[in-house]
């Protein structure tokens, strides 16, 4: 018999994925992530400009830039895209039916949910720079642009890893993701005190800047925001994803796919 | 020297439900082919499951080369598996994934474009290798599904009703493949539900048969075992008295039933009675019309098979 070649290390098992999966990011759900990402900047782009055409006088201020930025792209776009991009992660195989083909690989399968993770958090991350710069031209402040970035990509990066476990914990982990996302999520204006701490939306707005100024008196549930230093915002999210891929990992390691896609009792 | 499988009261539940009774065999070291037979549900894909390292046993031993294979990378290096069904990644391209499939296996640099142009020239899809998988052919995709077993030249060689969906000069092909490969020193284990197919590949078999393993022997043996089965053939003629008349004198006749347009004879030993009933036939000793076997399915010799061995 030959000689066995070297086992991959969990690093060439990401790169072999990364690589082997990019295709799947020039296909239509990968466009579409994009577009979620991008399309409210780019309307928002058209729209000013459109504005400035009719009234010369006419410019947006930061405020409304804020305002498309936390309320349009902090509340609606990125659960979205988490929502629509974290299927294609370790989910699809699953659902496909096609992770037996892999896990009979000799691959250290806790690195498999992370590898195809990786590739989608690239693309999206990628895609909300270039809608954060977006904003530069509706009359963002430019300094405050890389933080804007900044916890756009960090959410992105957690909120994709919860929702990756979330699939691998539920059978319905899309739908769980989402009423996180888009339920929990938003109250967070009514939640007192650290309660706040449990919603994403807290952290964006703690390392983006606070959006409390947009906070009307007629709005009798709201209390009073807290904020977290940004830096330890960032490494709350961060940190916050690296263990849910991790547990991620683990869960796929301990749990049995059989070729029907079904778990079997081990 | 260590058997390359080796299954000690190994059995598997889903839920409720035995997938696999407590079983024992070993395949020995060395290259060879061993055919898994078995109707549909009777436990082969569960047993490939648990060899290939898909899945855990729920109770008892599964070794290959001597170690446990669920999510043991040194032992899955040494595995191929085709298994059944046909899924593939949407939206990718074979020969790309058949790479990517070939890194997960730590193949790299040179060693891995030698791998993939001799794996795909293996199974003949240098060109229609390059092909979107949703534009391949039933027949490609399942070559390609070899492609990537072979890959990484493994030692154990498992197939999932691999004939299924090919055409016959694919399945020829596909044995020859298979010959070659076990000449070459790799022990290959085929199911099928199928005897044929595997009587074709291999003199040694172990037939499955609802969640149990229910014998292992050579060919011979499990076609002396299904020839014990009486299999009824219903023989359309103008006389049914002349059938009758006919079919008593012969040893292999079991049961009689007559109906309006002929009768139902239940034999033994099909392979000695067949010949005798084209002889009488052609002699026109037998006005025979018709000729319907009723039950020469694997399903109802294997529950034939559980009876006899209750």
């Amino acid at each position: 018999m030959t000689t066995l070649p070297t086992l991959p290390t969990p690093a060439r098992t990401v790169a072999a994925l990364v690589r082997g999966y990019f295709p799947r990011l020039l296909q239509v759900r990968g466009w579409v992530c994009t577009l979620l990402i991008v399309l409210p900047v780019a309307l928002s782009l058209g729209l000013a400009a459109l504005m400035h055409f009719k009234q010369p006088n006419f410019n947006w201020g930061t405020q409304e830039t804020l305002i498309v930025f936390h309320k349009v792209l902090a509340q609606l776009a990125l659960p979205i895209l988490v929502l629509v991009a974290a299927p294609a992660g370790i989910r699809e195989d699953m659902e496909q039916r096609t992770l037996p083909l892999v896990l009979s690989r000799p691959v250290p399968t806790w690195i498999l949910p992370f590898g195809k993770g990786l590739l989608w958090f690239g693309w999206g991350a990628a895609w909300i720079i270039v809608a954060v710069g977006g904003l530069a031209g509706l009359g963002a402040d430019f300094a405050s642009l890389p933080l804007m970035a900044a916890a756009l990509v960090t959410a992105f990066w957690a909120e994709l890893a919860f929702m990756t476990f979330l699939g691998l914990v539920f059978k319905r982990g899309t739908l769980w993701g989402a009423l996180y996302l888009l339920i929990w999520d938003p109250l967070v204006r009514i939640f007192p005190g650290n309660l706040q701490r449990f919603t994403f939306i807290h952290y964006i707005e703690s390392i983006a800047g606070s959006r409390g100024g947009a906070v009307e008196t007629s709005q009798l549930l709201a209390q009073q925001q807290i904020t977290t230093p940004w830096p330890l915002a960032i490494l709350v999210l961060f940190l916050f994803g690296v263990l849910c891929w991790a547990a991620s990992g683990w869960k796929l390691q301990r749990t049995p796919i059989g070729l029907a896609g079904a778990e079997a009792e081990g | 020297m260590t058997a390359t499988v080796s299954l000690e009261r190994a059995s598997l539940r889903y839920g409720d439900i035995l997938g696999l009774s407590p079983t024992t065999f070993e395949l020995p070291a060395g290259g060879g082919i061993t055919g898994l037979l078995g109707p549909n549900g009777a436990g082969k894909s569960t047993l490939i499951q648990l060899l290939s390292g898909l899945l855990p046993p729920s109770g008892g031993d599964v070794k290959v080369f001597g170690e446990a294979p669920f999510r043991n990378p040194a032992v899955l290096a040494r595995i191929g598996l085709v298994p059944e069904g046909d899924r593939f990644p949407v939206g990718l391209r074979g020969h790309a994934w058949l790479r990517m499939m070939g890194e997960l296996s730590g193949l790299t640099g040179a060693r891995l474009d030698q791998a993939m142009a001799s794996a795909l020239a293996a199974v003949g899809m240098e060109v229609n290798g390059k092909k979107l998988f949703s534009e391949m052919s039933k027949g490609m995709r399942q070559r390609m599904r070899l492609s990537q077993a072979l890959l990484h030249d493994p030692d154990l060689l498992i197939l999932d009703e691999p004939f299924n969906g090919m055409d016959p000069e694919s399945r020829l092909q596909l044995m020859d493949l298979l010959r070659q490969q076990a000449a070459s020193g790799r022990r290959i284990l085929v199911s099928s539900h199928i005897l044929g197919e595997v009587a074709q590949l291999t003199d040694r078999i172990l037939l499955l048969f609802r969640g149990r393993l229910l014998a292992e022997g050579s060919v011979a043996e499990i076609r002396e075992l299904l020839d014990r089965h009486p299999v009824e053939l219903r023989i359309g003629a103008e006389s049914a008295q002349a059938v009758a008349r006919w079919a008593v004198e012969h040893d292999e006749l079991v049961a009689l039933r007559m109906e309006e347009a002929g009768a139902v004879l239940a034999v033994r030993n099909p392979r000695s009675f067949l010949p005798k009933l084209q002889a009488a036939v052609l002699s026109g000793e037998l006005p025979l019309r018709s000729l319907d076997p009723i039950d020469l399915n694997l399903d109802a010799v294997f529950q034939f098979l559980t009876k006899d061995h209750a």
